[in-house]
């Protein structure tokens, strides 16, 4: 069952959004190729903080003019709840804020299945701690102006001896936009209603804007009303921040391990994926990858699980098909659309050379964004239902084959005819590094605080 | 008690405390509510068309068991229920998909604010009861698996049925 349109006040007109108040980072696609940085900072002294807040203030792009180049960069800027206290903003503002804010990613370790190799007690300082208090993000297009918006994020900072920069890494486009297991991705988002995204077949209906962004009506046709006051809320949102080491060796080596010819390691791992390396879908190209398919944006997301009911093409533990759904559980009790949110991906680290199976002990991998405005339905359904269980698909404990944390015997099953094929004994292919919980305001909002007495 | 044995859960995802035991990835649920005048006549006669919604109330499909009953000279309800872990998870999407129907149920309560209500929360832990007890035969099995169980089941007796004539 999905709750396409039923609800009478979801088909009212959406008000336009205010593309110039919402931080580029929401709703724009990063560039390509892209190259940036992150850069984490401690608050001790709330007024150089705001000082530093309002320095920093005219580089943060907004979403309608992201590409004007007269910035030659454009920066992202999102606070922890520990953040915003640090910032002394109002009590009764802190107050206002959502539960699951307030705790923070490292306290909903439980729920998010973060235990194991993934706890927050081995995570990377300073994530999971308290020091963590401002993230900026900062993209380009190129090293020369990523280091001139570096230079002047550092002058930001002079003078301002209560801020510290505690947390620096560099993140840079892969060959041919793969990630780290030499697979295209992030190729899918859902379309924010209002946005003036450019939307390809396949997308899916637009969904309301108030599931991503703060001041507009949601699936359900309720407009935020935390955190307090609208100053602060309005045009922002929440992030879930996850740094993800991939274990790429590790991943040759196992698919080296169960396959009889390279053809069938390409093909287990484009089972466990859902998409081949180029990108092109399994359910549009069963048997061999398919080039022209995965580089064609107006084909390559096109495509829904209808006539893959039995998961022959694409399996239901398959990655995409897990976080993703699409049409696959239509029938079923869950409202797909209440659990959305926009994915910012960006990849770090040197790729692993071509064919090596031996770890270099690089770290490698991916830091993902994702973003909406309710993280407990969004963020924390998907990962806790969708990536860590398999009951919702009729696959007992089974979690997602790429970013599961099984704790037992990691299985994939890959539906076959007549008998299915099962893999056991999954290495962990991904795992957490660090997290948080960051809130994302609009411009207007960062001025307001920069502004607090 | 053994090891795995009932124990108390952490915050629900909207952060508020769920008072129910869990064993394994079962999970309970116990709530005594107080019922409207003359609510205890109207749910007797709801109960007689029960018949009509278990269908919907199959497609649920986490939900192993529940029951509920009038005491009290016809002012308060029981409700009892076991269910299958990540059920929380799901409550937005049961207020989404059927709240004309959660709201029928409940209605006679007294005080009952709606499930569209973020009130919903604060008034099922106000009257929400923690077991003493709570003991599931098949802990780890979910309602799912079950069903699945029964079909696999039925698939091979009726293969040895046909291999032995």
């Amino acid at each position: 069952m999905t709750n396409k349109n039923e609800n009478p006040k979801a088909m009212q007109v959406a008000p336009a959004l205010d593309l110039c108040d919402i931080q580029a980072t929401v709703l724009r696609p990063r560039p390509t190729p892209y190259r940036g940085e992150y850069v984490g900072l401690r608050i001790d002294d709330a007024r150089q903080g705001k000082t530093m807040l309002s320095r920093i203030l005219p580089y943060v792009a907004p979403s309608d003019e992201w590409w004007v180049p007269s910035l030659p960069a454009w920066l992202g800027i999102a606070f922890t709840y520990e953040g915003l206290k640090a910032l002394d903003l109002p009590q009764a503002s802190l107050d206002s804020f959502p539960e699951e804010f307030k705790q923070g990613m490292a306290a909903r370790a439980s729920i998010l299945n973060d235990v194991g190799v993934n706890a927050p007690e081995n995570w990377e300082r300073p994530f999971g701690t308290k020091d963590l208090h401002a993230t900026l993000a900062i993209y380009s297009s190129d090293d020369r102006n990523l280091d001139a918006v570096l230079d002047r994020a550092r002058y930001a900072l002079l003078g301002l001896p209560g801020i510290s920069v505690i947390y620096r890494l560099r993140f840079h486009e892969l060959p041919d936009g793969r990630n780290p297991f030499g697979f295209r991705d992030g190729l899918h988002n859902p379309v924010v209603e209002g946005s003036g995204s450019k939307v390809y077949p396949g997308f899916g209906r637009p969904i309301k804007a108030g599931e991503f962004v703060l001041g507009y009506p949601d699936e359900l046709g309720a407009t935020a009303t935390a955190p307090e006051p609208e100053e602060l809320r309005k045009n922002g949102t929440f992030l879930a921040f996850r740094k993800l080491e991939t274990h790429v060796a590790a991943f040759r080596t196992y698919l080296r391990e169960q396959a009889s010819s390279p053809e069938e390691e390409l093909l287990l791992a484009a089972k466990m994926f859902g998409r081949w390396q180029s990108g092109a879908p399994l359910v549009l190209s069963p048997e061999h990858d398919d080039a022209e398919l995965g580089a064609d944006l107006s084909r390559n997301n096109a495509f829904g699980y209808a006539d893959d009911t039995r998961a022959l093409k694409c399996p239901f533990s398959a990655h995409i098909r897990r976080v993703n759904p699409r049409d696959a559980l239509a029938g079923e009790f869950v409202a797909v659309d209440l659990h959305h949110f926009l994915r910012r991906g960006t990849n770090y680290g040197p790729p692993l050379p071509e064919g090596v199976l031996q770890d270099d002990g690089v770290d490698r991998g991916g830091v993902f964004l994702l973003i909406g405005t309710h993280l407990t339905q969004q963020f924390e359904f998907v990962q806790s239902q969708w990536i860590t269980d398999g009951n919702f698909i009729n696959s007992g404990t089974e979690q997602d084959p790429i970013i599961g944390n099984d704790q037992a015997d990691k299985m994939f099953t890959i539906p076959k005819a007549p008998i299915r094929r099962r893999l056991h004994g999954l290495p962990q292919f991904v795992t957490l590094k660090g997290g948080e919980y960051c809130f994302m305001p609009g411009l207007q909002a960062l001025r307001w605080i920069a502004e607090l007495p | 008690m053994s090891e795995n044995a009932a124990v108390s859960k952490a915050a629900s995802p909207e952060g508020m405390k769920d008072q129910g035991l869990q064993m394994g990835q079962a999970h309970e649920f116990l709530i005594l509510l107080p019922l409207k005048e003359g609510g205890a006549e109207r749910m007797r006669a709801k109960a007689k068309t029960f018949g009509d919604a278990i269908k919907s109330i199959d497609h649920i499909a986490t939900v192993h068991d529940f029951r509920y009953a009038i005491f009290d000279n016809d002012t308060r309800l029981l409700f009892a229920s076991t269910y299958d872990g990540g059920f929380e998870q799901y409550i937005k999407d049961f207020s989404t998909l059927i709240p004309d129907q959660i709201d029928e149920f409940f209605g006679d309560s007294e005080g009952y604010p709606g499930v569209r209500n973020p009130e919903i929360w604060s008034y099922i832990a106000k009257y929400q009861l923690q077991s003493l007890v709570f003991y599931s035969a098949y802990p780890d099995v979910t309602v799912r698996q079950i069903w699945k169980g029964q079909r696999v089941l039925a698939a091979f007796e009726n293969l040895l049925d046909q291999a032995q004539s």
